[in-house]
């Protein structure tokens, strides 16, 4: 009976219900649609960490993480193929390349300039580094030797164009100094600019050859899911123990400095706003309930004098509350989910974000425990704001009330 | 057998930094199946000792026995549950639920009670009967005239077949015939089922059916003084 009561009640003054209840559907919209955009941003940053350059995880030798940035050659990974081995037998693993990372310097002849140089194997490395673009000439394929491609900053710094002949020298590891005739085969671009300003990569043989040595530093792992990183780096700690081999995993995370941080001063930020947006339902469906309560302190002495106990009365505005919250939630998810397909269908541009170089566009994620926070907030909150007004009303003079029928 | 027994009633209301006595030592006994009136001008204290056997309100001081037990101790709960159990109210303003429907309203009474449902529609139905509103079950209270929703208010106090019913000024919003039909039927459930009614009104015109009539005059009966 007091559902019955209860929901009657609401579309009694309908025009007040209907205000109230798009204040908690656009509550419940908005919170959609920003949450849906800021985890968007942050899974297209995340993935363009990890496809750009991070990959999902690093493997090197114990101590390279810690201590390899001053002695690189003390962490050399001695037993390339059977580390390889190790990794792509996991199933998760989608594919794995090695690495070696040197600085050295990159010469046209007229201009020089101080760089880092990658590595890489370019079969499996064009499998991870699905972001990086090519803005000139081509990327490295199976079989270059000898060829470059040029992060687009330092191309431009050196004025350099695929084609040209370029001079690389670098510290053998042995401590020689040794150089290399290298052509530049193209120009690249990632999302860090601060990547592509001072980077070149190069195959992973020839880097060997000037490095003079056969060992790599690194291997990129990309795996099937972004999810199962902490899962697969356990797996593998496990396989390497098993092996015998003395590696350890970096995550992506760990290395994402940046991506980290904007995560987390986003996450304050839209905490902020789901709090304002909170309020704004709670003031809402505060000044309904206390409306109501004005206009209907006679039916409340009626219902209390036919027997209705104070609880009862309490529980009539609670379940009104709860039926404006349920009502606005669902509304404020249909609409929600509706505006951000379509919001995700026009696509949002957006600029590059600091730091980064590529435009972008921006979609409306729908991730089902967002809805369901928005959902659970907007009946809280309905809750909550419902419980003064039900209290109120429960504490008047049944005497009194009565009096207002008159 | 009484009813109701009160002793010594009195029941005082502060009014800004002032006392009035709205009650002063009302003595007074209720028998079962009584039709009583309670007469007197505005501001005698109709009202408030109607909500004193009602147990709305708890007197100053006195007592009041329902059915031999004290009730003036009692605590909100435990009123609010005689008052489901024992009460029947009918209003001068008919105080219906316009959000519910003539049959809702009138067997909101056995909801409260926990009364089952094929219990609640038989016992509903028949009393509407009763009342002559069978055929507005499913009416909402804006759809009735101010003579049929007394009727519901009056099928809504006695569905649960309660000890006493009490009506406030019952008539006091209906024209002379329509207040007249609603004081026989009244009358006339009270003859038939032997429930107590309690009335008050000040139009002497209607205090011809009662039984008895208590006279209230500036909250006494019989100048009776509170101690």
């Amino acid at each position: 009976m007091y559902l019955r009561l209860a929901f009657r009640n609401i579309f009694r003054n309908r025009l007040r219900s209907l205000i109230t209840l798009a204040a908690i559907a656009f509550g419940c919209i908005s919170l959609t649609i920003a949450g849906g955009f800021i985890e968007d941003t942050f899974d297209q940053m995340r993935e363009s960490y990890i496809r750009s350059f991070l990959g999902h995880m690093q493997i090197s030798k114990v101590g390279y993480f810690e201590k390899g940035a001053a002695r690189p050659f003390d962490y050399m990974i001695d037993e390339p193929e059977k580390a390889l081995g190790a990794i792509r037998s996991n199933p998760s693993v989608a594919s794995a390349t090695p690495r070696i990372e040197f600085s050295g310097l990159l010469s046209t002849g007229d201009t020089t300039i101080s760089l880092i140089a990658q590595g890489v194997n370019p079969k499996w490395e064009n499998e991870i580094s699905t972001f990086v673009e090519i803005d000139a000439g081509e990327n490295l394929s199976e079989g270059d030797a000898y060829s470059i491609v040029l992060g687009k900053g330092l191309a431009e710094a050196l004025a350099a164009k695929p084609g040209d002949p370029l001079i690389l020298v670098a510290n053998t590891r042995s401590g020689a100094i040794n150089a290399l005739d290298v052509e530049a085969k193209g120009v690249f671009h990632t999302s860090s600019k601060a990547f592509d300003d001072r980077s070149i990569r190069i195959p992973i043989d020839t880097a060997q050859k000037l490095l003079q040595t056969k060992d790599i530093q690194t291997i990129a792992v990309l795996l099937d899911d972004t999810g199962k990183t902490d899962l697969v780096k356990g797996e593998l700690e496990t396989a390497f123990a098993h092996n015998g081999l003395d590696l350890e995993i970096k995550p992506w995370y760990e290395m994402a400095d940046f991506y980290t941080k904007t995560v987390d001063l986003y996450r304050r930020q839209f905490f902020v706003l789901k709090l304002i947006i909170g309020i704004v339902v709670v003031l809402s469906v505060f000044n309904t309930m206390n409306m109501s309560i004005l206009e209907r302190v006679g039916e409340i002495g009626t219902l209390m004098a036919l027997g209705t106990k104070r609880m009862g009365v309490i529980s009539l505005f609670l379940l009104e509350g709860l039926i404006l919250g349920v009502i606005g939630g669902i509304i404020g998810l249909v609409g929600g989910y509706l505006l951000a397909s379509l919001i995700s269908w026009v696509g949002i541009p957006m600029p590059p974000p600091p730091g980064a170089t590529i435009y972008w566009t921006a979609k409306i994620k729908i991730v089902p425990s967002v809805l369901a926070f928005n959902f659970g907030l907007a009946v809280i909150a309905s809750v909550v704001s419902s419980c003064y007004p039900a209290l109120k009303a429960s504490r008047l003079e049944i005497a009194d009330a009565l009096r207002h029928n008159i | 057998m009484e009813v109701v027994k009160i002793n010594g009633a009195c029941k005082t209301f502060r009014v800004d930094r002032n006392e009035v006595k709205a009650l002063n030592g009302i003595d007074l006994s209720i028998n079962a199946g009584e039709f009583l009136a309670i007469v007197g001008p505005s501001g005698s204290g109709k009202s408030t000792l109607l909500n004193l056997i009602g147990c709305i309100e708890r007197p100053t001081s006195g007592t009041i026995l329902f059915e031999g037990s004290d009730v003036t101790r009692l605590s909100e709960d435990e009123l609010a549950e005689i008052r489901s159990a024992k009460l029947g109210f009918i209003f001068q303003t008919f105080n219906l639920l316009p959000v519910l429907t003539v049959r809702e309203n009138v067997e909101y009474p056995l909801h409260l009670r926990k009364t089952a449902k094929d219990e609640r529609d038989k016992k509903t139905l028949a009393i509407l009967k009763e009342v002559g509103l069978e055929a507005h079950a499913s009416h909402k209270p804006s759809e009735l005239s101010g003579g049929q929703r007394q009727r519901v208010a009056i099928a809504r106090a006695l569905v649960g077949a309660p000890s006493i019913v009490l009506a406030d000024e019952p008539t006091a919003n209906l024209d002379l015939k329509t207040g007249e039909d609603i004081l026989k039927l009244m009358k006339e459930l009270n003859r038939k089922h032997r429930t107590t009614f309690v009335f008050s009104t000040h139009d002497p015109k209607i205090m011809k059916l009662a039984d008895r009539i208590v006279e209230l005059r500036d909250g006494e009966i019989a100048g009776k003084q509170c101690t």
